[in-house]
């Protein structure tokens, strides 16, 4: 990257990565606004001693995942419940719309959506975070492995670990419901 | 193996398939964000004044500097190769130098930059 940019330019160019990547790590929309600006300023504090060894961007999920870090040891700290992310607004909602879909299968794809969003917050905050990272916001291995400070190896297994502990979760949780269903028609 | 038994574990496989695609869709379908519309400007405000433009052009002063010992080992067995055989020492500084050159090349060519 050869250009000098103001900074409020780069922070224009890089919010909407910042703050998806915040809400989906922390689970919740309360402080994200709070926790982007940490992130910006953060960067901006470091930026004297980036030597361009990586892509800005690279940088930026490095320190949205320590903010978010620091987020969730506030949160113990405070012993707060998290807020799921469909408390405030039905965040899925407009996403999964799909005129050639019925009501009712859009009705359970965003209720599936939920479930999935619920479960991934079951996870430890690794597992979440590489599973984020890979998935949503599409990062390699490498990528993954400089955000996190950790072998690609290590990352590897924890995405496989991850993924495979989110499906066990969803796939109780439906067998349960399934069960109480046939418990209430009965 | 019954038919009926393989029938049901296909039948099996398809829905854990369908399953994990639903999942990996679910995962790869990101969350509706609400930026304020002057975020950007808000955080440029709490940034200390007399700022400077921010430059991202990468320096690699490590990188040059790499390239430069690289070269200088170069011409320094070439030079010690033509003077080859006067000195048991000119062999051994030759030896640690090839394994100097050798050692740089492969760390530049596996080492990645723009990660």
């Amino acid at each position: 990257m050869d250009t000098d940019l103001t900074f409020e330019q780069l922070v224009r160019d890089h919010q909407a990565m910042v703050f998806r990547t915040l809400l989906r790590l922390t689970g919740s929309r309360e402080h994200v606004d709070d926790l982007a600006q940490d992130v910006f300023l953060r960067l901006y504090r470091a930026l004297p001693s980036f030597r361009g060894e990586s892509l800005i961007t690279t940088y930026l999920y490095r320190i949205a995942v320590n903010v978010a870090q620091d987020e969730w040891k506030r949160r113990r700290r405070d012993d707060r419940a998290h807020v799921s992310l469909s408390d405030e607004t039905s965040a899925w909602e407009e996403r999964l719309a799909h005129p050639d879909r019925n009501a009712e299968q859009q009705l359970e794809e965003r209720e599936f959506q939920q479930t999935v969003e619920e479960q991934l917050q079951l996870l430890s905050q690794i597992e979440r975070t590489i599973l984020i990272l890979y998935h949503q916001e599409e990062r390699s291995y490498e990528q993954i492995s400089y955000a996190l400070g950790m072998p690609i190896g290590t990352v590897r297994t924890h995405l496989h670990r991850g993924r495979k502990k989110l499906r066990e979760a969803i796939q109780q949780r439906q067998t349960k419901e399934r069960r109480t269903e046939c418990q209430t028609n009965q | 193996m019954s038919d009926e038994s393989m029938n049901s574990k296909l039948v099996n496989k398809a829905a854990d398939d369908e399953q994990d695609l639903r999942i990996l869709r679910a995962l790869e379908t990101a969350p509706r964000t609400e930026i304020p519309a002057d975020f950007a400007a808000r955080v440029a405000s709490r940034l200390p004044a007399g700022r400077r433009p921010v430059s991202l052009t990468p320096t690699h002063y490590g990188q040059n500097a790499v390239f430069l010992g690289m070269i200088l080992t170069f011409v320094v067995l070439i030079a010690l190769t033509v003077h080859n055989g006067r000195h048991a020492a000119f062999g051994l500084a030759e030896s640690l130098l090839l394994t100097q050159f050798v050692v740089l090349t492969v760390w530049v060519s596996v080492r990645r930059y723009s990660v």
